[in-house]
């Protein structure tokens, strides 16, 4: 299908689109954290009544709660504030509202704490400096214990030919959406309601309500425009602050983040460290084990999903006898882990592919042949027993091989060039409702996510619904509506919203079309056509305009309704491979493969991307000015996270590079030459078999890169990012 | 550093704003006394310019300058007019091209285009303009579509 231009240009472009921070409530308050000056300790004392005898003050803390919400009802496990001990840095104490950004930062300053420093864990290596034992579930440092097992792994090892075994270690990495989280709260007479830069209104709801313990039926998230998500903004951060501080001042109240403090308090991608061990025979990949220590912060036992959905990205996409997995949620004394872009995927990828890579290298094998030859196909099973569906990887890998070999062919001495690739796997399980209304000239698509610039609501959700009506584009309204109004949804999250809300557009679509074909009379679907600005419905052998169809009723409300809903069916795992934890299943395969020209520095092991060609089966695509820019941005964002993006943490739990200047991310001049191809006939679970689009083309990136610099200059770098430095280093230059 | 009243000509109106304290940032008299919000704010320390706004018809971080620096100058933001030619080229460009995603640095971006353009010309060196936009950060769309948006803008008579 052909593209389109966006339809959001016109605002954006006039600088007329409110997002988050652009919120401008007569009379509102400002707010802020008051923030914990280290990273673990005991709160001595907390004294708020220097803050609040400032003029226009009040500042709520944890004792303050009571006041508003029965505490039998909140969260008893997550709380707003730090209670009784810190456990990371810049934790809330307490929240101030002033009536300048200014005196808020007066009344922050003016609050007294004195913590007794206990002993603080920034790094998760020195947690378990060996693998965790068998005591390690019992640990307070573990948040989740996920292993699995499939064949005789042991008897593979033994009797192999060669066993290669590597350990990497990877990055934090921040979303960096260019808009820090902002939001307003207003109090209106039971109402709380709150507008925010959101990528899932429905989810900062449940969140509130039950963070705040109040019913979600009596909160109301409305959401902005979104300034960049990326993972960042899907769930509830500043609301349920900004609300309580309404609700005590009854004055609405602005709460919006500093960048620094942005990426102090983010909810980011932690480092991880992955050991991988394959056992070799014949050439072929007979066992592989898989160990992952993942940091997560201070994220909950029982609330990480991170370790056990992400680790399945180690098992594939490649074919083995047998495997044992197994991976540990470590706590440390940071912010909870937080979903980043296809949450380490990347990552998994780059050490998946790095490592099979040295393997054909240590067999004297070709390592691109090596990894072709092992890639899933369709109706195989992943290792945790999940049937493939169709699944373009092998296909996209071959046209990635193909573009290297003639890239090589001309490629300069000192230039390497390399092929990667990566899957993803589209979350179309989760909830989607939407609600079509047909009227005489137009069909509105009521919905309740808002863009968030990847075009897959404007763009995407737009085209499904024009091509499953037949209406031309222009024809066709989407409306976003708030919590209240709009049908449930679970938020832009997982590549989702073109598979699940495209899928009950579908649904409402043809229940439209067959209540007008009705009308006329005939069994079947009606189609629809626009003449002179009318539209038009034929069904049998009549034909007439809608208008004429309607009953006064449906005038009066705009036009006929119908509801669409889509809870896909996930492909289970097979849980008798499952020895502890929770596995998540994937519901819809999607598959790239990238290939990267490098050239390395000889004397700084600085590298740079010269070009780059990404291949994606992406099932149908809807529309192709919408899923090229997804795949451009996504790469721009690969390379940050392959070459330069690296948030450090220091012994004492502190963000040491807490700004851009600091943490680098792409600029315009550093960004090749990006093309990109669509493999198509890998049909997906989606609207005409699409497949989402988001996050699948940041996933083989790293990979790609190191994979390109080590055929440039030999450096096998095995932690990520491939800075200057860690290439350096493995070139033996410092 | 008593506040004191400044006097600005933004996007065509002679703005005469009483009491800016002398700290303020241009960034917040124009998005929090003028109420113009299509600038807007990232960073607030330079990094990112998403705040880049035309002083004089040259680009400026208006998080980096303080108001009464400027007192007295002509400022361009994103909500000017088509009366102004250059900006509006380079919106009709930026469309075209499908040169934004998200939208939260185009603003500074459409902005910096016009100031480069401006000054250097839509015949200066490629490189040259695609280096004056190192400055503004965009997290959406790999720069791609932005740099298509800077070759029509080349390709157009001047």
């Amino acid at each position: 299908m052909t593209a389109a231009a966006r339809p959001d240009a016109g605002v954006k472009l006039a600088g007329t689109a409110v997002f988050g921070t652009d919120l401008d409530v007569p009379g509102m308050l400002w707010a802020a954290f008051v923030p914990a000056p280290i990273a673990h300790g005991r709160i001595r004392s907390l004294d708020l009544r220097a803050a609040r005898a400032l003029p226009g003050v009040t500042v709520l803390g944890p004792d303050d709660l009571g006041r508003f919400f029965g505490p039998a009802e909140r969260d008893q496990e997550r709380s707003l504030f730090a209670l009784g001990e810190v456990i990371y840095r810049n934790q809330p104490l307490a929240v101030v509202a002033a009536p300048s950004a200014l005196e808020a930062r007066a009344a922050v300053d003016a609050v007294k704490v004195e913590i007794d420093p206990l002993p603080i864990i920034a790094d998760l290596e020195t947690v378990f400096p060996d693998w965790p034992g068998s005591d390690a579930d019992a640990s307070p440092q573990v948040a989740a214990h996920v292993h699995a097992r499939h064949g005789n792994v042991d008897d593979e090892f033994r009797g192999a030919d060669r066993v290669v075994s590597e350990t990497y270690r990877t990055a934090s990495v921040h979303q960096v959406a260019l808009e820090p989280h902002a939001c307003v709260a207003e109090i209106r007479g039971d109402v709380w309601y709150v507008r925010t830069s959101t990528q899932s209104p429905f989810g900062v709801r449940e969140d509130t309500a039950s963070l705040l313990g109040i019913p979600e039926s009596s909160i109301v998230v409305d959401g902005t425009w979104v300034g960049g998500g990326f993972g960042g903004k899907g769930s509830s951060f500043l609301e349920p602050y900004a609300l309580i501080l309404a609700r005590a001042t009854g004055r609405p109240v602005r709460f919006a983040l500093g960048y620094r403090e942005e990426f102090r308090l983010g909810r980011t991608t932690l480092p991880a460290v992955v050991r991988m061990e394959t056992a070799v025979k014949d050439g072929r990949i007979r066992a592989r084990r898989v160990r992952l220590l993942l940091d997560v912060g201070t994220s909950l036992p029982g609330r990480d999903f991170a370790t056990g959905y992400s680790i399945g990205f180690l098992l594939g996409p490649y074919r083995t006898e047998s495997f044992e997995v197994e991976g540990y949620a470590v706590r440390t004394n940071k912010p909870p882990f937080g979903p980043h872009r296809a949450p380490f995927a990347p990552q998994c990828a780059f050490v998946v592919e790095s490592h099979l890579d040295h393997v054909a290298r240590e067999m004297n094998l070709d390592g691109e042949e090596f990894r072709a030859s092992h890639l899933w196909r369709e109706g195989e099973s992943t290792l945790l027993g999940q049937t493939i569906g169709p699944f373009g990887i092998a296909a996209a890998f071959e046209r990635a091989r193909a573009t290297a070999r003639a890239w090589r062919a001309e490629a300069a001495p000192g230039h390497g060039v390399g092929v990667g690739c990566g899957f993803w796997s589209t979350s179309t399980g989760a909830g989607g409702e939407v609600r079509l209304r047909l009227g005489p000239q137009r069909l509105v698509v009521l919905e309740g996510e808002r863009e968030i610039g990847s075009g897959s609501v404007l763009a995407g959700l737009a085209a499904v619904a024009s091509r499953v009506t037949g209406l031309p584009r222009d024809r066709v309204v989407i409306e976003y509506g708030n919590t209240a109004v709009a049908p449930y949804d679970s938020g832009v999250y997982g590549s989702r919203t073109l598979g699940a809300l495209g899928r009950a557009i579908e649904e409402a679509a043809v229940a439209l079309r067959r209540t007008v074909a009705e009308r006329l009379g005939a069994r079947g679907q009606a189609e629809l056509s626009v003449e002179r600005g009318e539209i038009y419905a034929e069904a049998g052998e009549r034909r007439a305009a809608l208008t004429l169809l309607l009953t006064p009723e449906e005038h009066d409300a705009g036009g006929l309704v119908a509801d669409g809903r889509h809870y896909a069916p996930s492909r289970l795992i097979d849980d008798s491979r499952v020895l502890s934890g929770t596995f998540y299943p994937y519901t819809d395969f999607t598959g790239a493969a990238h290939v990267a020209e490098v050239v390395v520095d000889p004397e700084t092991g600085a590298v740079r991307v010269v070009r780059y060609a990404a291949f994606h089966d992406a099932g149908t695509v809807v529309d192709a000015g919408a899923a090229q820019a997804q795949v451009e941005g996504g790469v721009a964002m690969g390379l940050g996270a392959a070459l330069t993006e690296e948030a450090i943490w220091s012994d004492d739990g502190r963000l040491v590079n807490a700004g851009l200047l600091d943490y680098r991310i792409p600029t315009l001049g550093e960004i090749p030459p990006i093309s990109v191809e669509f493999i198509e006939g890998f049909a997906g679970a989606g609207p005409f078999g699409a497949k989402g689009l988001g996050e699948p083309p940041i996933v083989p990136v790293p990979a790609t890169v190191a994979i390109a610099t080590r055929a440039a200059c030999g450096a096998h770098v095995t932690e990520l990012p491939l800075s200057a430095e860690r290439v350096a280093r493995a070139l033996k230059l410092l | 550093m008593t506040p004191r009243p400044l006097r600005l000509n933004v996007n065509g109106t002679a703005e005469e704003i009483p009491d800016v304290p002398g700290p303020e940032r241009l960034l917040d008299t124009l998005r929090w006394r003028l109420k113009l919000k299509g600038t807007k704010e990232g960073c607030r320390t330079g990094d990112c310019g998403a705040c880049t706004v035309l002083v004089d018809g040259r680009s400026c971080l208006s998080c980096l300058t303080l108001a009464h620096e400027v007192d007295g100058s002509t400022v361009t933001t994103i909500e000017v007019g088509a009366e102004e030619v250059l900006v509006a080229r380079v919106r009709a460009a930026f469309d075209t091209a499908g040169a934004l995603q998200c939208g939260y640095c185009t603003p500074g971006f459409v902005m910096a285009v016009a100031g480069l353009l401006g000054e250097r010309g839509t015949a200066a060196p490629r490189e040259e303009l695609l280096e004056g936009l190192g400055g503004n950060l965009c997290r959406c769309t790999g720069y791609a579509a932005i740099v298509r948006a800077v070759d029509l803008l080349r390709t157009e008579v001047p």
